[in-house]
């Protein structure tokens, strides 16, 4: 099975942590008090947004759930409604994509894949293989993602993690 | 990829049914699915058994993914809250521990 390797952690704490700077420059209030709780929250979001996006990055286009989530991504951070259509299209007639979809769909009821689909980024394009596969590899560099922002915090709250 | 109607029992113990109009996930993809995950996933693997099925595997992934995402939402919150009592050079420090830890 291919796995994320330790260059994945360490790349994406890179991109992570220089993003969390960028945040900080751009957000930092001279006195804490000042920092209000819904700018907090506002920041948390941007915060949140910066770590899938620095993980989808780091993986690169390599993944078809990185590709996807990388198009939500951008649509999130206000961009144009990404398509996914647009993006496989390259690949496929936009007809034959939709019927595609279709096919899963009709398929995986009652077989409890349609919430996985939902769940992994571009889930619902691939073939039930392919979602197995982009699956693990998801879910070790969500996992990955996760250990990292828990050591930055544990680092900031000052506990050994 | 097998085909055709009828029931059939896997190798797993479970019955699924197959559609006529070919393959769901077959029986293959199944055991295939099965050994992918169950390395990932602790709740599986603490229960190593070849016959977990193949619904209770995707239960899990999900309910983890669900779990995983949720604490990406707690970690963004308490680092920004972090950020914000944080002064530059201990931000700078603690960033540069981060980083020599990964």
């Amino acid at each position: 099975m291919k796995t994320p390797s330790n260059s994945i952690k360490r790349r994406f704490a890179l991109k992570f942590l220089r993003t969390l700077v960028r945040i900080r420059k751009s957000t930092h209030q001279p006195s804490p008090s000042q920092s209000s709780t819904w700018e907090i929250r506002r920041r948390a979001q941007r915060i949140k947004l910066a770590a899938y996006s620095s993980m989808a990055r780091t993986v690169g286009s390599k993944r078809a759930w990185s590709r996807a989530l990388t198009m939500k991504l951008r649509a999130a951070m206000g961009n144009r409604p990404w398509s996914m259509i647009k993006q496989e299209s390259k690949k496929m007639t936009r007809r034959k994509l939709i019927a595609k979809r279709k096919r899963h769909m009709e398929k995986d009821l009652n077989s409890g894949v349609q919430e996985l689909r939902r769940l992994v980024p571009g889930g619902q394009w691939m073939d039930p293989l392919s979602l197995m596969q982009e699956t693990a590899h998801f879910l070790r560099c969500l996992e990955t993602q996760v250990r990292v922002m828990r050591s930055i915090v544990a680092e900031g709250e000052g506990f050994p993690c | 990829m097998s085909s055709g109607g009828g029931r059939r029992t896997s190798s797993t113990g479970s019955t699924i049914q197959q559609p006529r109009s070919a393959s769901r996930i077959s029986d293959d993809q199944i055991i295939d699915l099965v050994s992918k995950l169950r390395d990932v996933l602790p709740e599986i693997r603490n229960h190593s058994s070849d016959r977990v099925s193949a619904s209770k595997v995707l239960q899990e992934t999900c309910s983890h993914i669900k779990r995983l995402h949720r604490e990406v939402d707690d970690l963004s919150e308490r680092l920004s809250q972090l950020l914000s009592t944080i002064d530059a050079n201990s931000a700078e420090a603690a960033i540069i521990r981060s980083l020599i830890r990964q």
